[in-house]
């Protein structure tokens, strides 16, 4: 480099060399560069994208952000090191990853009502819940497929129900809640498609919750769901169309009435779990044997599904509005609330109950917060502010924010791991996508 | 001693001899009286022998015994009075003689009078020369025009002397080098020459120093009484009493650090949870909220208008889930508080109505609809009074029952068990509180004589105590027993509201002058404590059921927070903490914020704003 070796300078001057985990074409010469001290992720970004422009000629610059020590710099390197109290006699490794933000903004899908939940668990398509009672599959960005019709109030929470092995792979499940009480259970074949949106009515419908229902998830194998709701119960479901709940006669009557007027079994809890003596606003499955809840009545636990024993039982003190199981080993603990800050725990740490992580730049209650489903590091939150946010457990400012909703925004998922979707009261499903984590 | 006289005496002789020559050139021209004499003298003595002043300070004793020699003639004292005396005494003729004397007994006094001073500073008025002109204090301009300038001690004119023209002073200016230290004395008409000591003087005194200059303001002090083998002290008389008792004023004096008088109150930090901070707001209603109230889970809230209209609003979210318009302003709302009979009571105008929100499972809602369901009833064989009072009928409109009161119903309150409910009318004197059933679709007024104008009631959260406020008291009823078991004596000018802490034995009273009244009934009927902290009218109290919390709210558009903790122990007090004061709303035609609940299960606090909107403060 000809900048190497340079001695004559007023500012500072920082060995570095760039290193990255990013394919070849995005690889700079991982040769040592003395590079000013004032510079700042804008500087050093350009200085890559100049490194690879020289390398190749028509070469697009792109954002990248940049870590050293495992943290990401959100400040001129100079105050970084300070900060940090890293020496710079040393050459400063620094290494490089593409930005993690939206670089494009879809065309939002326009619902009847308030869109309170939303699941893009599946790459095919996305499944959002309605204030006005329906369930809606979308293709993508304003391509609605299905309609789930059935409930008789909001549908308060959605979850795709991963498909079994043995079936084929175009035939999905979805289970939605509702504030009517009771939770229904859906199938339709993504291979389908239509002009019109397609009707299509719940094969089973879940009764037993004494109050609205809040919150549902499946088992990562599918063979149940897990509900919690306003009455302060956490029940476990059978999927199967065939469990012995449902009386035979509609099974029968189902067979013989052929797909047009499928027939709804009615299907009882598999057990309830007892304990939390609020609303249980939100459960997670993320492996088959324990299931998380979070709850109004301020804590978290964690079940054991066999027994039915709360196995871990952690008090926060807020209102629990959302949680999510990711990160690390899949097992950090993400949590919103009825306060603007999300908290992290690593249920793993020994003796204490403090939060590890505390995002605080959200001004209103969380409503969603979203592990990225592949990184350890990457989170997404919805929250009544109307702005989604990005974040990185690297860094304590936001990735992103994301502020194409114009009222509160009610639920947030992640969708073929580069896009975010989020509905909210303004009625609209937001999809930002190209987030290259 | 002899040799000093000597000379002190021959200096005296040269300046008499100068003296007696002056003054018989004086003489000649005017007359003996009008020449001033002695300040001259002394000036010429300050000027021209200093040091034989200084000198003569310590020789006082010989001074005088030079006055006696030189007044032996006159034999007489040398104070000014006896030298005027003297001077009456004196005739025309031997003028030249007087002068002499005159002079000397004038000069000798004026002399002494200097060493007084050099020792000790005399102040006194009678140590001065007296002037020759008797005039006095008054303005000299009176004589201006005329021939003499005032009269001598004899009441003779004195004669003013011949001005001296512009020329001539300027040239005696120009030739006396003197000149600058001349000062016209008007009063005396005379010109003074001050001294080079003089001036001196005034120099000093100019710069605000001592006007002598070896006095020494800041002179080491001398400790006269103290040495070292001083055996006993000056004073031998035992320390007074009065030296280690207070005095008079300072035993009235409070000798109290004020801020060891302040109350021990916990810190706030130790007391949370309690609401601090507005997340969410409820908007939807077109006119000011007059009441909120919560559901027994705390899933929704119900709010009435005076737009006419009772919306229930889902609490996580802020979505309105229903609206009924009634058409008429509504007072008051009240979830039933049981938690399988979601009926929403309500009052508006004259009437309450029972609303049924839809909901609660199917068997709840069946319940509900049978609840709910009123018979025609046959008015004229209904011989019971009190279907005079009320008339409960079915109101299809809004799928419930409307129950017509005969006078504007201002409040709504349920009982736990969510069976009875009261109501009261302000105007409705003695049928003004009745309680309703809702099972048996019947109404009664209570059994009490009321005192005063009902403001609102209440029902006790255990037993079957009831609590009515008029405008001034809270009277206790037992329902049972049917008789008043107490009266909580406010002393506040009106009473708007009141709420009973769960425990049942404590009870806040808010007032319309800001006052909030906290009642130990177990301690008192006065009140426990009276908080003053709202500006304005306290619209409404309301007490947590679980946590140790209770608000008030206030036309002042502010909402405070109060930990108010009630102990199991009866011989602790209840210990009440103010925690926060909410802010947010506006103030819409004078009117703040116009009720405010907690949430039944969190620690948050709903306030309905005059300004049509509700907010939830949170933790």
């Amino acid at each position: 480099m000809d900048i190497n070796g340079d001695v004559e300078e007023f500012s500072r001057r920082i060995q570095v060399r760039f290193i990255t985990k990013l394919k070849s074409p995005l690889k700079v010469p991982s040769s040592s560069i003395a590079l000013p001290s004032n510079l700042t992720r804008m500087g050093l970004s350009a200085l890559i994208n100049n490194l690879l422009q020289a390398g190749n000629a028509d070469w697009k610059p792109e954002p990248f952000d940049f870590l050293i020590n495992g943290e990401l710099v959100r400040m001129s390197l100079e105050e970084f090191l300070l900060a940090k109290g890293i020496s710079a006699e040393k050459i400063l490794e620094i290494e490089y990853i593409k930005a993690v933000a939206p670089r494009r903004e879809e065309e939002s899908s326009l619902h009847d009502d308030w869109v309170s939940a939303a699941d893009g668990s599946n790459p095919e398509f996305i499944v959002t819940g309605c204030y006005d009672g329906l369930g809606r599959i979308w293709k993508a960005a304003g391509l609605c497929s299905h309609v789930l019709e059935g409930h008789s109030a909001a549908v308060t929470s959605v979850s795709i129900i991963k498909p079994k092995g043995v079936e084929s792979s175009t035939a999905v499940s979805i289970a939605t809640a509702s504030k009517d009480r009771t939770l229904r259970l859906w199938k339709f074949d993504v291979e389908e498609s239509f002009d019109h949106p397609k009707k299509i009515r719940a094969y089973k419908i879940l009764t037993g919750h004494n109050a609205s229902v809040q919150s549902v998830t499946a088992q990562p194998s599918g063979d149940m769901v897990c509900s919690g709701s306003w009455d302060c119960r956490i029940k476990l479901w059978q999927t199967n169309e065939l469990d012995k709940g449902g009386d035979s006669v509609s099974i029968k009557k189902r067979k013989m009435d052929n797909e047009d007027e499928e027939s709804q079994s009615q299907g009882e809890a598999v057990s309830t779990l007892v304990g939390h003596t609020q609303c249980v606003s939100s459960v997670v499955w993320p492996e088959s044997e324990s299931v998380y809840s979070a709850s109004w009545d301020h804590s978290i636990r964690r079940w054991d599904v066999e027994t039915g024993k709360d196995s871990l039982n952690m008090f926060c003190g807020k209102a629990i509005n959302c949680l999510d199981i990711g990160g690390e080993g899949s097992s950090l603990i993400a949590a919103g609330g009825s306060d603007s800050i999300i908290r992290i725990w690593d249920p793993r740490k020994p003796g204490t109950l403090a939060p590890i992580f505390q995002f605080s730049s959200h001004t209103s209650w969380i409503s969603a917060c979203k592990w990225h489903k592949k990184s350890w590091f990457h989170l997404a939150s919805a929250s009544y502010d109307g702005k989604v946010m990005l974040w990185d457990l690297r860094t304590a400012w936001p990735l992103a924010v994301i502020d194409s909703h114009k009222d509160k925004v009610l639920c947030a998922d992640w969708w073929r791991g580069d896009s975010v979707i989020s509905g909210g009261v303004d009625s609209k499903l937001c999809i930002s996508s190209a987030i290259s984590v | 001693m002899k040799g000093r006289l000597k000379e002190r005496e021959s200096k005296l002789k040269t300046k008499e001899e100068k003296i007696v020559t002056e003054r018989e050139v004086d003489v000649e021209e005017e007359d003996a009286h009008e020449i001033p004499s002695g300040s001259d003298y002394s000036d010429e003595d300050f000027d021209e022998d200093n040091g034989t002043l200084t000198e003569s300070g310590s020789e006082q004793s010989e001074f005088s015994e030079d006055e006696e020699i030189d007044n032996t003639s006159d034999g007489d004292g040398s104070t000014d009075g006896d030298y005027s005396l003297q001077d009456h005494s004196g005739t025309v003729d031997d003028i030249s003689q007087q002068d002499q004397n005159d002079d000397h007994s004038h000069q000798e006094p004026k002399e002494s009078d200097e060493d007084h001073r050099g020792v000790e500073e005399s102040d006194s008025s009678e140590d001065e020369v007296a002037p020759l002109n008797t005039v006095g204090d008054v303005p000299l301009e009176w004589y201006r025009d005329e021939e003499h300038i005032g009269y001598d001690i004899s009441g003779k004119k004195i004669k003013k002397k011949e001005r001296q023209d512009k020329l001539d002073s300027f040239l005696a200016s120009a030739d006396d080098s003197k000149n600058w230290r001349k000062i016209y004395d008007e009063y005396n008409d005379e010109e003074v020459e001050l001294t080079k000591h003089e001036t001196k003087l005034i120099s000093r005194l100019l710069k605000g120093k001592a006007p002598h200059a070896n006095f020494d303001p800041h002179a080491p002090y001398v400790d006269w009484f103290a040495w070292e083998d001083s055996k006993h002290p000056l004073s031998n008389a035992p320390e007074p009493k009065r030296r280690f008792i207070p005095s008079k004023w300072e035993s009235k004096k409070i000798n109290i650090d004020p801020e060891s008088l302040k109350p021990k109150l916990p810190s706030r930090k130790d007391l949370k949870p309690y609401p601090t901070t507005c997340y969410l707001e409820y908007r939807g209603h077109k006119g000011a909220v007059l009441s909120i109230s919560t559901e027994a889970s705390g899933e929704w809230i119900a709010s009435g208008s005076s737009d006419g209209t009772i919306r229930v609003w889902e609490v996580e979210t802020g979505r309105c889930l229903r609206v009924w318009e009634l058409g008429e302003a509504v007072q008051h709302v009240a979830w039933n508080p049981s938690s399988d009979l979601p009926i929403l009571a309500v009052s508006a105008g004259q009437d309450v109505f029972l609303l049924n929100t839809g909901f609660g499972n199917e068997e709840e809602q069946k319940r509900i609809k049978e609840l709910l369901h009123v018979e025609a009833r046959t008015g004229p064989d209904d011989s019971n009074n009190t279907a005079s009072i009320v008339s409960w009928a079915q109101d299809d409109k809004h799928e419930g029952v409307r129950i017509k009161h005969f006078k504007t119903v201002s409040s709504v309150e349920w009982h736990r068990k969510g069976d009875y409910f009261s109501t009261v009318m302000p105007s409705g004197e003695s049928r003004a509180i009745l309680i309703h059933q809702l099972s048996k679709k019947i109404s009664q007024r209570i059994p009490f004589k009321l005192h005063g104008l009902p403001v609102s009631s209440a029902f006790h959260p255990t037993r079957s105590v009831f609590f009515v406020s008029t405008k001034k008291n809270v009277r206790v009823y037992d329902l049972v027993k049917q008789k008043s078991v107490k009266k909580l004596e406010t002393g506040l000018r009106e009473v708007s509201s009141i709420a009973i802490h769960p425990g049942g034995d404590n009870v806040i009273v808010g007032s319309r002058e800001g006052k909030l009244c906290w009642f130990d009934m177990d301690l008192s009927s006065q009140p426990y404590r009276i908080l003053k902290c709202h500006p304005k009218d306290i619209t409404n109290v309301a007490f947590h059921r679980s946590y140790p919390l209770f608000a008030s709210c206030s036309d002042d558009c502010t909402a405070y927070v109060f930990h108010g903790m009630v102990y199991s122990d009866l011989n602790q007090n209840p210990l009440i903490v103010p925690l926060e004061i909410l802010r947010g709303h506006t103030s819409s035609n004078g009117r703040g914020v116009m009720d405010c609940k907690f949430h039944p299960r969190q620690p948050w606090l709903f306030t309905a704003g005059a300004d049509s909107v509700i907010r939830l403060f949170c933790h």
